[in-house]
């Protein structure tokens, strides 16, 4: 086990021995001791490290990961994930807004509510959430998963693209081009898989599917309006 | 000047110094007060009024100017602490936050109106002064007017959001306590911190990382177009 403890480690310090060269052969367990909410924590990991935060993160913790196990033992600020490629983060606490933005691959659980634009642009990330998530969640979605366990905030899935969006609960208005869509078999067993990752223990077929109507893809003067 | 304000108002005074702040306690109607401001010195800058608000602003490095104000020292129930990068108006002192625009009431804004210029013109027909060309300080003397008509303060940022455009979070004081308010996008960042003790709000968490218990207060994101109040009123009849 290696301990970093940022009362007297930079953040600067910790990613940088994250990084270190030969890591790669020989991932490790990371244990990172008071982090009061600091920003950029383990972000960039090409190792398949565990690595768990002790504590609140900031901004962008575990941004571009690669293969890394990362757990928050906490809450998180802005952008947990943001531009994930694989590999896993969990949050045990609330996450704040856009959570998984523009995510390519791999998967982020949040233990807590999501706040808002969770899945911003998303590409191909699977993020499970056992709580709620704030409005605009999905926005510009391009491929991937967003699974709401609890309840999704107005405008969920604004302008989405391929990716596909499951809610348990209730949820407020839809985005622009957003409509609900029949549960087929084969969304059970993909939401079953998904929920299994996650350690989550909800019935798949509480929930309902959401998508895209597919009608802002291409301009079209018709559809102006919805812009 | 706390001779001519003696002389003035005729009457006996106190005051303290604080950098180049001073806190005149003035026991005469506040429009003599103005006019005695305005016979004697005019370009004194009034930062706030009332009988529970204290205003500190200064330019400079945040360290510096606390150190210069010495908050460490200050006693009160509710306090807000706010470092401006400016881009609608420029960097003084004058254009700095909080803003008062009533006896008792201040705004901190993170954001910046797009119709400031319009609602400042609406609210100076409406009679209303202002002191700077600050966008921020047009959403205080907005609201402010909205809580002079007998709106109340939920009601009064209920409002805000018909009229206000722009980005904005706002914390709002007062004399018994503080709201916030995110427009409906709520794009410029906010998080509430709260336990049985205390209750506590910031653009982000680090700014509340040394509050004691943080690590088990309860932390969410205010919702967007959602009025926040807390008051020691509600938490007492609540306790």
């Amino acid at each position: 086990m290696n301990i970093i403890d940022l009362d007297k480690s930079s953040v600067r310090e910790l990613n940088a021995r994250l990084h270190e060269k030969g890591n790669g052969e020989a991932p490790g367990e990371w244990q990172v001791l008071h982090p009061h909410g600091k920003h950029s924590l383990a972000v960039g990991l090409e190792a398949p490290h565990k690595v768990s935060i002790e504590g609140h993160a900031g901004y962008y913790c575990g941004g571009m990961n690669m293969a890394a196990e990362i757990t928050i033992k906490g809450q998180c600020g802005k952008g947990v994930g943001e531009n994930i490629m694989s590999g896993a983060i969990r949050v045990e606490g609330n996450a704040a807004d856009a959570a998984g933005a523009t995510g390519l691959g791999g998967l982020i659980v949040i233990d807590g509510d999501a706040s808002s634009r969770c899945g911003i642009s998303m590409k191909g990330v699977d993020i499970v959430v056992k709580g709620s998530v704030g409005h605009m969640s999905g926005f510009m979605a391009q491929a991937g998963h967003l699974v709401v366990c609890g309840d999704a905030d107005d405008d969920l899935g604004d302008s989405i693209y391929e990716a596909q969006i499951f809610v348990r609960g209730e949820n407020g208005a839809l985005g622009s081009d957003c409509v609900e869509k029949e549960m087929m078999p084969e969304h059970i067993e993909t939401l079953t898989r998904l929920l299994d990752k996650a350690g989550m223990t909800c019935d798949p077929a509480a929930f309902r599917r959401f998508g895209s109507a597919r009608k802002l893809y291409n301009l079209d003067v018709d559809n102006a309006g919805n812009y | 000047m706390a001779a001519d304000f003696e002389q003035l108002l005729e009457t006996e005074i106190e005051y303290f110094v604080r950098a180049d702040h001073a806190v005149f306690v003035l026991p005469a109607a506040e429009d003599r007060i103005r006019e005695a401001i305005a016979a004697r010195h005019p370009a004194l800058n009034i930062t706030s009024i009332g009988s529970h608000l204290k205003i500190f602003k200064d330019i400079g490095l945040p360290a510096d100017v606390a150190a210069r104000f010495g908050p460490n020292e200050m006693i009160g129930s509710h306090a807000i602490g706010h470092t401006r990068m400016a881009t609608e108006s420029g960097i003084s002192s004058k254009n700095s936050h909080p803003f008062y625009a009533a006896r008792d009431f201040s705004l901190v804004h993170n954001g910046s109106l797009s119709n400031h210029n319009g609602v400042r013109d609406k609210l100076r027909h409406a009679g209303i002064d202002f002191d700077s060309d600050n966008d921020t300080e047009v959403a205080a003397r907005y609201i402010a007017h909205r809580l002079s008509l007998g709106r109340s303060m939920n009601d009064a940022l209920q409002d805000a959001l018909k009229d206000l455009d722009g980005f904005y979070t706002f914390a709002v004081g007062s004399a018994d306590g503080f709201s916030v308010l995110r427009d409906s996008i709520a794009a410029k960042p906010a998080v509430l911190g709260e336990t049985a003790d205390w209750v506590a709000m910031a653009s982000e968490y680090r700014a509340l990382a040394a509050l004691p218990g943080i690590e088990s207060a309860r932390l969410w994101e205010p919702k967007p177009a959602t009025v926040y109040s807390w008051s020691h009123e509600r938490l007492a009849r609540a306790a």
